[in-house]
């Protein structure tokens, strides 16, 4: 007889419940279901995935990891607020049901093998979270504490890749007869780096190629490492560590997440641990546990998760607000901050010969730097994910909104200087950067809306129309799509300010002139 | 006082079942310690009395399993004196012992199915508990292993007035030797294969009044307007104050489920052709029945076996078989 199990108990299936399929099936053991688990019956069913996935959420929020903040709120209908405080800050009480980003994130990273930074005080679950995520590989406790790599100042490559074989050194021959001994965590499925801002610059590089490019190389050996997820941690992301983390390192993180601060309100729940002397991570449930072809199955599925045309054209209205710096460039294509950042110019200097634009209205004002395609991937696979955890086949513009601030998080520098942080309303989006990208996506998406973008986007129809392809279009077809595009310029750089979606619009429209340009060159030679 | 056998397997593990009390305490806070010495008293001294008669090797290991699953019973509040539907204390005190020599075995999958069930049919609205009580009592000598207790137990379940198990409740019976589904039927000497393929042929088979079902929702029913219908496969789809359900009946009962707009514009209306209405009266083939409605505005909708009947008067469904 199984004594109770405290921290055992999965949520009971669906744990989000969908409208039940208009074609139904009643069930007759279902009078057998009931608070009393009985033993398995060889009828147990195979749970889809993103069940299984959400099932592993649930147990780690209510068992293992202690962070009851849903701060990743969906709501289904009205939900109920409150203005609190002096700074009239929002309570939110959401309609639907909501995650914690410090449990979900990192769970998501685990279905799609990317990679996430944890960062927070010391003693907030970081550690343990990733731990948590090894465990739910398959491994044990053991192997996952052995395989962490604990990053500190003295660490060498041979630290984190491996040894060549002492007697290989002074026997051998060639570097072909030199045997490594490599590290076993190169050949875990999830890998953990961690304070990863305290390894050495040098052996941050190696580190680089094997997060890079799934390798490891001593001595002209290569060591090729399976899919992975990562995890990071760091205390400090802004420089405390006791090394700077080199810029490439920093790209090559995907999502990025705040351990919270501990509610005191909970303390049972530590009482309880230190009564019945456990530790969660030892009691993960095998049922949720995932094989390596499972985790390779929910990556697929998460791909095929698809984003509509609507909510991609608001990511791409978004992506383009960051990118334009007009005094940076003398040539319309390098109009762009990384110009400015690639030459060292003057950032002060070049605002100050900026032409009087809407600043504070001008997104772009507000960074420093415009969003990589590396970022970008990173964002769709991030929301699709979140899609497919929900139960959905299509990513919704909320599943953006909400993972977008953790992608964002390292990668869109804010600039302080911009006039809108100088807004009392907005001197809390200084330090608190999730806010800040959410409210950035937020006044996108007015902005979207105000422009009326989703009915009438003239680039998109001439976009949509060259998409279909150009065979069989006539000469004379080509010249007045030629036309219409010359005229669409003219008509949206007459007298207007140039903004970051225009800047993008009018590069797409050069594109689009081009491809047509060389088409009626081909036409006419035929 | 309880039992000396009780008592006995009580006193020689008391650390442990101390320790598992205390335990229990921790996962279910609202956990009511002299409700849970209630029940132990009330329902698990029979049965373990009842095990010790039976099989008194055996009393431990099914003592252990029924305090186990005592306290999370009583930890979610569904048994002992202040559950919110006695039927569980009764199933423990009194049905549970009548099967003590599987209980002896099996005492977890034995204890478990019949919480579990007792908890199931007694949330069914319309389900009649006392009576799979009744049956489950009386083929109690006849069942001789947990899988024969898992069908009976589902057949007797949808002859207590869970509609909607009838399909997976044929299926359950069949796999059970003749004589014990014939008992399960209440027609002992009656050919198996022909009841089964009558069962499975008409749902309303040894009823051929049809029911009523529903009422108004501020007398306790489930109705807050007068509902209107419309037919599927399954049953009928109902609308009642913009809510939408999804009705199965049949010869043993009427249940009702959550449905959604959807579906009810996805239903039909209109009835047969051997159907006719004419003023209160309705005639179905050579059957005339009178309907005490006012005439005008009476609806009907029809499935293969089933004539539901509503009027902007009543909170009630008709439900008539068509044969």
């Amino acid at each position: 007889m199984p004594s109770f199990n405290l921290f055992q108990r999965l949520s009971q299936a669906p744990t989000k419940p969908k409208a039940a399929p208009v074609a139904r099936q009643f069930d007759v053991a279902d009078l057998y279901q009931g608070p009393i688990a009985l033993g398995a019956e060889g009828e147990t069913q195979a749970r889809p995935f993103d069940e299984k996935l959400r099932q592993a959420y649930f147990w780690i929020v209510n068992h293992a990891i202690i962070s009851p903040h849903y701060d990743i709120e969906y709501n289904d209908g009205p939900s109920q607020t409150y203005s609190v405080g002096d700074s009239r800050r929002t309570l939110n009480l959401p309609s639907a049901q909501s995650y914690s980003s410090f449990i979900l994130l990192p769970l998501l990273t685990f279905a799609t093998r990317r990679k996430c930074l944890f960062v927070g005080g010391p003693g907030r679950g970081k550690t343990a979270s990733a731990l948590l995520m090894g465990v739910l590989a398959g491994s044990t406790v053991k192997e996952v504490k052995r395989a962490m790599q604990h990053g500190h100042p003295q660490m060498t490559v041979a630290d984190l890749l491996g040894n060549p074989l002492p007697a290989d050194l002074v026997n051998a021959q060639s570097m072909d007869d030199i045997r490594i001994a490599w590290r076993a965590w190169l050949g875990m499925r999830v890998k953990i780096v961690d304070e990863y801002n305290r390894i050495p610059t040098r052996t941050q590089s190696a580190l680089l190629t094997v997060m890079g490019d799934n390798y490891a190389e001593v001595l002209n050996h290569i060591y090729e490492c399976p899919e992975a997820a990562w995890y990071l941690t760091a205390n400090d992301d802004q420089g405390g560590g006791t090394y700077q983390v080199i810029e490439a390192l920093r790209d090559r993180v995907d999502v990025t997440v705040q351990a919270l601060a501990f509610n005191p309100r909970f303390l049972n729940e530590l009482l309880l641990r230190v009564e019945e002397n456990v530790r969660p991570e030892e009691l993960v449930p095998p049922d949720i546990i995932f094989t390596e072809s499972e985790v390779d199955q929910i990556g697929e599925a998460i791909r095929q998760v698809g984003i509509p045309d609507a909510v991609r054209r608001r990511l791409e209205f978004f992506a383009s607000q960051f990118e334009l710096f007009e005094t940076a460039g003398g040539q319309f294509e390098y109009m762009t901050k990384d110009t400015a950042r690639l030459a060292g110019a003057d950032r002060g200097q070049a605002q100050a010969a900026d032409n009087g634009r809407d600043r504070l209205k001008d997104l772009g004002c507000q960074t420093l730097n415009g969003i990589s395609v590396r970022t970008l991937m990173a964002l769709m696979i991030y929301a699709k994910a979140m899609a497919y955890f929900r139960g959905n086949g299509e990513v919704a513009l909320e599943d953006l909104r909400q993972v977008l601030p953790f992608v964002l998080h390292n990668k869109l520098q804010p600039d302080p200087d911009a006039p809108f942080f100088a807004l009392p309303e907005n001197a809390a989006y200084r330090s608190d950067r999730l806010g800040w990208l959410r409210r950035l996506f937020d006044l996108s998406n007015d902005e979207f809306n105000r422009l009326d973008l989703d009915r009438d986007d003239p680039v998109g129809v001439l976009s949509a129309e060259f998409d279909l392809g150009l065979d069989g279009v006539s000469e004379r077809e080509t010249l007045a799509r030629l036309n219409r595009i010359e005229k669409l310029i003219a008509e949206r750089t007459k007298g207007r300010k140039l903004y970051g979606p225009l800047y993008d619009d009018l590069l797409k429209l050069k594109y689009l002139h081009q491809r047509y340009t060389n088409y009626r060159s081909w036409l006419r030679s035929q | 006082m309880i039992s000396p056998a009780f008592a006995s397997v009580l006193a020689s593990g008391r650390a442990q079942f101390n320790g598992r009390a205390a335990e229990a305490r921790r996962r279910f806070p609202a956990l009511d310690m002299a409700a849970f010495g209630a029940f132990l008293h009330d329902g698990v001294d029979p049965l373990v009395l009842a095990v010790a008669a039976a099989a008194p090797e055996r009393v431990g290991g099914v003592t252990l399993a029924a305090y186990d699953m005592a306290l999370e019973l009583v930890g979610h509040g569904l048994a002992g004196p202040a559950a919110k539907n006695p039927f569980l204390n009764t199933v423990w005190r009194e049905l549970a012992p009548l099967f003590a020599p599987l209980l002896a075995t099996a005492p977890v999958d034995v204890l478990g199915m019949l919480s579990n069930a007792a908890i199931h049919i007694a949330s069914v609205a319309g389900a009649r508990p006392a009576q799979w009580q009744a049956g489950m009592a009386a083929v109690a000598p006849q069942v001789g292993s947990v899988a024969q207790l898992r069908a009976v137990g589902q057949v007797l379940a949808w002859r207590a007035g869970v509609a909607h198990f009838r399909q997976g409740a044929l299926a359950a019976a069949d796999t059970l030797p003749p004589a014990l589904a014939l008992a399960a039927f209440d027609e002992p000497g009656a050919q198996w294969p022909q009841v089964h393929a009558q069962l499975l042929d008409y749902p309303w088979r040894g009823n051929a009044e049809g029911r009523e079902f529903g009422s108004f929702s501020g007398l306790g029913g489930d109705f807050g307007t007068p509902p209107q219908v419309r037919a599927t496969n399954d049953g009928f789809i109902v609308r009642s104050a913009e809510r939408h359900y999804l009705l199965v009946a049949d010869a043993y009962g009427a249940v009702l489920h959550s449905a959604t707009a959807q579906e009810y514009e996805q239903a039909t209306t209109g009835m047969p052709s051997s159907v006719r209405l004419d003023g209160a009266t309705v005639h179905v083939g050579a059957r005339s029945i009178a309907l005490d409605l006012p005439a005008g505005d009476i609806a009907i909708a029809a499935n293969a076996h089933t004539l539901a009947i509503t009027s902007p008067w009543t909170h009630a469904i008709r439900l008539l078989p068509l044969a």
